[in-house]
């Protein structure tokens, strides 16, 4: 049966599935030195190859990788989700944002909606996040979404460090859940003023 | 598009989309020796995502190598049929047989039936197959299916040439 891949919505974003005519915007960050942490950049052929294998790794595990659309222009800004390829320790939540679209928040956005939708829909009772060490923009986002350098966990190749995601008991009503919301609604409205203070 | 649904059948075969349930075999062959000569022989991770692709191709273009069955067993023999990723200079078709389906003509039968069909439904005028010159069976086949060899052709990687086959144009289709 083909994996009916589900779209989330947030507060300006929509993610889906990644399409044949998004490919052009893919293509053009994976062959920029912006995906150097991303195992580019690829050559035309690998970028392409690299694709599909994103469409279809939706269909061998059930989950993978949205593309992060603005809910009114439809505009992509780059993709997040699951990452479990042959040889991936663990689940990954993953994200890359097209490098002229870096600095809005649609990263800490897209990939806490993930996030979500892994630990309530599907059941996941974790995810890691593998980051090359000198990604310091992925290893600041890391851990604003509350996860936490675990020196002790596999990794991938060894050259890459390993950063664990809270539990979804860990993360479900805590100051951390209430403080990422914040953070978005104030990226969605600058004048944002939230009602009250978390207590530390 | 509703290509999930598309198959087409031979005397002995049916040929089908790649599904998520062939992912083991495609690993398989792409980990062995015998995909050396089709950007093969990899580690688990490459392998993986060879065949990841392989479905994901169909999602792109809207057609892709097709997986080989025999007629009453669905598991996949290999994958023969159209192949056009992103900066290839020509519609390419292309075969790749697993372990211990060569040598029974499969890989004929099906290329035949999907060489028509790429020309009748895809309208492809131009057909060309890549391959590597250590592959003697490949261009053995390619030959079978009435393929010329063409030295002018376009390379699609110029730091490792292939040796190209093409196809005699076809007639217009209806």
């Amino acid at each position: 049966m083909k994996t009916v891949i589900p779209t989330i919505e947030t507060k300006r974003l929509i993610l889906r599935g990644p399409e044949a005519e998004d490919y052009p915007d893919f293509k053009a960050t994976f062959s920029s030195y912006r995906s150097r942490f991303m195992g580019g950049p690829l050559n035309t052929y690998e970028a392409w190859m690299l694709y599909a294998a994103e469409m279809g790794h939706w269909q061998i595990r059930g989950f993978g990788m949205w593309m992060i659309h603005d809910k009114v222009t439809d505009e992509t800004y780059g993709m997040a989700g699951g990452w479990k390829p042959a040889g991936w320790p663990e689940r990954e939540i993953a994200w890359i944002i097209w490098p002229d679209k870096a600095g809005k928040g649609y990263a800490l956005e897209a990939t806490s909606a993930a996030r979500r939708y892994f630990y309530e829909t599907l059941g996941w009772d974790g995810a890691v996040s593998y980051i090359d060490p000198k990604n310091l923009d992925s290893i600041r986002l890391a851990e604003r979404l509350g996860a936490k350098k675990d020196n002790e966990a596999a990794t991938i190749d060894g050259s890459d460090a390993v950063y664990r995601h809270p539990s979804p008991e860990a993360l479900k009503g805590s100051q951390l859940a209430h403080g990422i919301e914040m953070e978005i609604s104030h990226y969605a409205d600058p004048l944002f003023k939230p009602k009250g203070w978390a207590i530390d | 598009m509703c290509a999930s649904a598309l198959t087409l059948e031979t005397e002995r075969l049916i040929l089908r989309r790649p599904a998520p349930r062939d992912k083991d075999s495609i690993v398989a062959f792409y980990m062995s020796e015998r995909s050396q000569y089709t950007g093969g022989n990899q580690p688990l991770f490459g392998a993986w995502k060879m065949a990841a692709m392989m479905y994901g191709q169909w999602e792109i273009n809207g057609f892709g190598l097709w997986a080989v069955t025999m007629k009453g067993d669905d598991s996949i023999l290999g994958l023969v049929g159209p192949f056009y990723p992103d900066g290839w200079p020509e519609t390419e078709f292309g075969w790749l047989m697993f372990d211990g389906s060569e040598g029974k003509g499969i890989a004929f039968e099906a290329a035949q039936a999907a060489l028509k069909d790429a020309r009748e439904r895809l309208g492809w005028r131009e057909i060309v197959h890549y391959i590597n010159p250590e592959n003697a069976r490949s261009v053995a086949l390619a030959e079978r299916l009435g393929a010329v060899y063409d030295p002018e052709a376009p390379q699609p990687f110029e730091d490792r040439p292939a040796l190209i086959y093409r196809q005699p144009k076809s007639e217009v289709a209806a």
